[in-house]
């Protein structure tokens, strides 16, 4: 009697759980803009992970007889004014910018997942977590990493702190909501009638239905954080020069605009494809995480 | 023997809103008692009090003679053993991210029953219980349809084999022949189970199914709670009566001859219940002491069922409506 | 006679629906929602369209002043009077729809607007369909509630949609559909989100708007007994197609499909507690194409390979209303079944103490 239930099964129930993960990259790889995103991301990564290994020069490799050239088949991107070569120079850029992407996200998730958790579960500690955060978000962001910078020395990890602490306040947000959301759920009550402590519901019940939402936040926060770099780095609070990041590079092509636009232009357009990619796959991703099987 | 469930004198408020406003009510050990109300009843969050899913402003319940509404949430947790609840909706009762045999299973793991060996042939019994196949085991709740959703929650419930089932509109969310599967499930399993189960709906036909005793719940108190042969026919309290009348029978020869007793206006906010009898503004026989005294809920006929009405007598003798 | 014409002698037809099919484009492939649904409506009846959720009845009440979604591919005829619905111009339509023909749907909340005061909500449908200005449109729109039983009307036009009850809220949507005096009133599940004993009341509500303004209702539900109050005649939906069309009496007591019974024995009743209640193993399937089969024969108790291998036409059955099966059930069989669930049960017996 009850097998006939399961033959009749509709057609948006495919699979088992392991297959889950196969549903969703179909899903994602049946949305054009998403697999454009993914393929750009994916491109950025392997560019920026193998960079030593396919950059055609080293990145402080200077040559004054090849300088300022514009590009050309040696030089694909140009050299800049110490004639080093612009391609290799943006592959190591992109890794650094990559890295503080991850880096920065990463913190702001460490920090900011816990504090949403709660802040979303323990009322009392609600309106604490909250107005900390709104304080945090309320410093302007450049303020906040000029301050570091003169508390710890510009540097790649005052950039990846700066950006990572300014990002922890939409985490906050956004893990404080859905476990708002979810505490109110039926499943809740009812793992809480099994017994289960606090704990429990927050690592098998809340967290894990909350994951959706804080991946596509994170993939929202990413290009923030690719940018932040850049600006921080090209308003000399980030990576020291000569070590080669987007926003320094982007910070020496503006006075040489003229001669060799090719410098600026190139790391801007790299920047910008980085962060548009990432921002189509949250987009993708966000619907290719079937709204269906959250419970709403 | 102890009453699998005592409640007594339980008040719940929600700052100004009385949802529940003084209940008393007894469940004893294999019983089903039908608990029955509209909106604004506040029958839910008497559920949900007695499982304690909330803080109880005040009042007792007693499980198994203990008594848990003061009890520290640490204390608490290991009692959970002996009452569990289902829900109505069945899209929100399951986790999503869960497989089923997980979401029966925990439960035991929570409470540390048996061995992994031991909890793994509990939950294939408890799936076959319930009615499903065993390869649901390994589906996620999305997978399945209402009716067996409800049948998992049911598993979940019953796997560390409580003595009190409180059931919260389990067939509101199901169609009508799907609702026919699982009351005839929550029937089954409560024979042979022998569990105690207050069945919290607002489906009288569902009660009148399942339940050996009614309790009739208005704007946060009870006013009767009678032997479902007598309160089906022959209803005391005004309310009762109109809520029988008012639910259309499907039958089309004696629902056009029925006489319909219809209320006037609507069910009053909790936030400010109307002095007395609180029912005393729709009634249609009420006299000037309802709006002033608030019936007790007393034991009245020869059975000793209980009524709040100052219009019933102690034989158990009152209005009829219509 | 047919059927038609008996009902024709005894009231003018209003509404025809004739092979009734909607196709929804979906991400999962084409779902066929609607498969051949045909009915007819008199003037000033109440027609019950009957059916679990998944059965269609709600996108055939949408679909019939094309209501639907840019999804949906509709086919077939309905044709209200003299109009062929599915074919006019959208502006005729659009007449047709608020002044013609009404709709009332499950959830007041979202059917109104939450920022306009209600008798705004109503003033709009008088300014637009029945053309009247100013304090015509005030007096009116406080008659409309003071019809459907809302007390001190010139105080609740003030009103948001947020300060009433639900009650209050489906009674004023009544009042907002029958402003014009349609001469149908679609209602789909109206009272389904409502308490039983407000139910009541806006059942009473429809039923005089019938009596005083002769508005025929096609009722949108799942409750039985809300059928049994309401209904002259039942129309059964399964799957997308209609398998029974029946008065409301021979539908209780002399049904023909086996899916009618099935409907019928699974709400509890105490004459046959001790048998438990009729489950339907299985669900309703999703239809994705039409099949040349009885969409019922995997969950029916007599199918047979001619079940599974036919489509069943709508054709008068035994008990003479025409069903949709091949082997529908002998009357006597399910006259037996009701004079079961008659007199004796303890309802009954409050409903004999109540008039007496």
């Amino acid at each position: 009697m009850s097998a006939l239930e399961l033959v009749t099964v509709d057609s948006a129930a495919r699979g088992t759980g392991a297959a889950r993960g196969q549903r969703i990259l179909r899903r994602l790889l049946r949305n054009p803009l998403a697999v454009t995103g993914l393929v750009v991301v994916v491109v950025a990564v392997l560019a920026a992970l193998l960079a030593g290994a396919i950059a055609p020069f080293p990145p402080d490799h200077t040559d004054f007889g090849a300088a300022l050239r514009p590009p050309s088949s040696a030089h694909w991107f140009g050299t800049d004014e110490l004639g080093r070569d612009q391609l290799s120079r943006v592959l190591f850029g992109l890794r650094v910018s990559m890295a503080v992407a991850a880096l920065s996200v990463l913190l702001s998730l460490v920090v900011g997942v816990p504090l949403g958790l709660a802040a979303g579960f323990y009322g009392f500690l609600d309106s604490l977590v909250s107005r900390l955060a709104d304080t945090l978000l309320a410093f302007p962001f450049l303020v906040l990493a000029v301050g570091l910078a003169a508390i710890v020395g510009p540097s790649l990890g005052t950039a990846t702190l700066a950006i990572g602490v300014a990002g922890i306040p939409a985490i906050v947000r956004v893990t404080r909501s859905e476990t708002l959301r979810l505490r109110g759920m039926d499943f809740v009550a009812a793992a809480v009638a099994d017994g289960a402590s606090d704990l429990v519901l927050l690592r098998r019940h809340v967290l894990p239905n909350a994951f959706n939402t804080l991946i596509v936040q994170a993939t929202v926060a990413a290009p923030a954080a690719i940018i932040g770099e850049a600006v921080l780095s090209f308003l000399g609070l980030g990576i020291r020069p000569p070590a080669p990041s987007l926003g320094v590079m982007l910070a020496s092509a503006q006075p040489l605009f003229r001669d060799g636009p090719w410098l600026a232009v190139l790391p801007g357009v790299c920047i910008m494809v980085v962060t548009l990619g990432l921002n189509l796959l949250g987009d993708g991703l966000r619907d290719a995480l079937d709204p269906r099987e959250t419970p709403r | 023997m102890t009453a699998a469930l005592e409640v007594v004198d339980l008040v719940k408020h929600f700052g100004a809103v009385r949802a529940v406003d003084g209940v008393g009510l007894c469940v004893a050990a294999g019983e089903v008692v039908g608990l029955v109300g509209e909106s604004g009843s506040g029958k839910s969050t008497l559920g949900r009090c007695i499982t304690r899913l909330m803080p109880v402003t005040s009042g007792q319940v007693r499980i198994n003679g203990t008594d848990i509404s003061r009890l520290s949430r640490r204390r608490l947790r290991p009692l959970r053993r002996a009452f569990n609840i289902v829900f109505q909706d069945p899209a929100s009762s399951l986790n999503p991210r869960m497989t089923v045999a997980d979401i029966v299973g925990e439960p035991l793991r929570l409470h540390r029953i048996g061995t992994r060996a031991g909890r793994l042939a509990r939950i294939a019994e408890l799936i076959d219980q319930v009615g499903l196949p065993s390869e649901v085991e390994r589906r996620y709740p999305h997978e399945l349809s209402g009716g067996q959703r409800q049948r998992v929650s049911l598993a979940r419930a019953l796997s560390a084999g409580p003595s009190l089932l409180v059931a919260d509109e389990p067939t509101s969310a199901l169609d009508v022949s799907v609702q026919a599967a699982v009351l005839n499930l929550i029937g089954r399993l409560q024979v042979d189970l022998g569990f105690a189960c207050l069945f919290v709906t607002h489906d009288l036909a569902a009660v009148e199914f399942l339940a050996q005793r009614v309790a009739v719940m208005y704007l946060g108190v009870l006013v009767e709670v009678a032997g479902r042969a007598s309160l089906f026919t022959a209803p005391r309290h005004p309310y009762t009566q109109a809520l029988l009348s008012a639910a259309p029978i499907p039958d089309p020869a004696r629902q056009r001859t029925r006489r319909r007793i219809v209320l006037p206006g609507e069910v009053p906010s909790p936030i400010a219940p109307p002095a007395g009898c609180r029912f005393h503004p729709r009634c249609p026989v009420a006299v000037p002491i309802c709006a002033q005294v608030v019936p007790p809920l007393r034991p009245v006929g020869p059975s000793g069922e209980l009524v709040a009405c100052h219009l019933v007598d102690d034989d158990g003798t009152g209005p009829r409506l219509a | 006679m047919t059927m038609s014409e008996v009902r024709a002698a005894v009231r003018p037809v209003l509404l025809t629906v004739r092979e009734l099919s909607v196709r929804f484009r979906t991400e999962d492939g084409p779902v066929l929602a609607v498969d051949g649904a045909s009915f007819e409506m008199a003037e000033r009846e109440v027609l019950a369209l009957v059916g679990e959720s998944g059965c269609g009845k709600s996108v055939t009440a949408m679909a019939l002043t094309r209501l639907l979604p840019g999804n949906a591919s509709v086919s077939g005829s309905v044709r209200l009077g003299e109009q062929s619905l599915l074919e006019l111009p959208g502006s005729d339509l659009r007449d047709v729809r608020g002044r013609d023909v009404a709709y009332v749907f499950q959830e007041p909340m979202t059917s109104l607007n939450p920022v306009l005061a209600v008798g705004r909500q109503i003033g709009e449908v008088l300014r637009r369909h029945q053309h009247l200005r100013g304090a015509a449109v005030t007096r009116r729109a406080a008659e409309l509630l003071e019809l459907v039983g809302i007390p001190l009307p010139g105080r609740r036009l003030r009103e948001y949609p947020h300060q009433l009850s639900g009650g209050m809220r489906q009674r004023v949507m009544i009042a907002m559909a029958v402003a014009c005096r349609p001469r149908l009133l679609i209602a789909d599940e109206p009272t389904t989100a409502l308490d039983v004993t407000v139910q009541a009341g806006i059942l009473d509500v429809m039923r005089d708007l019938r009596a005083e303004t002769g508005t025929a209702i096609l009722l949108i539900t799942h409750d039985l007994g809300v059928v049994a109050d309401m209904a002259d005649r039942v129309v059964v939906m399964y799957a997308g197609r209609t398998i029974e069309e029946a008065g409301v009496d021979a539908l209780f007591a002399r049904h023909s499909h086996p899916y009618t019974r099935g409907l019928l024995e699974a709400v509890p009743n105490p004459q046959r507690r001790a048998g438990g209640l009729r489950e339907i193993p299985g669900r309703v399937p999703t239809m994705h194409d039409s099949p040349e089969a009885c969409t019922f024969a995997a969950r029916c108790d007599y199918a047979d390979e001619v079940c599974r291998r036919n489509r069943p036409l709508l054709m008068p059955g035994p008990a003479g209303h025409p069903v949709r099966c091949f082997h529908p059930l002998p009357p006597a069989e399910t006259s037996a079944t009701t004079a079961q669930t008659g007199d004796a049960s303890p309802a009954a017996g409050l409903a004999r103490e109540v008039t007496e």
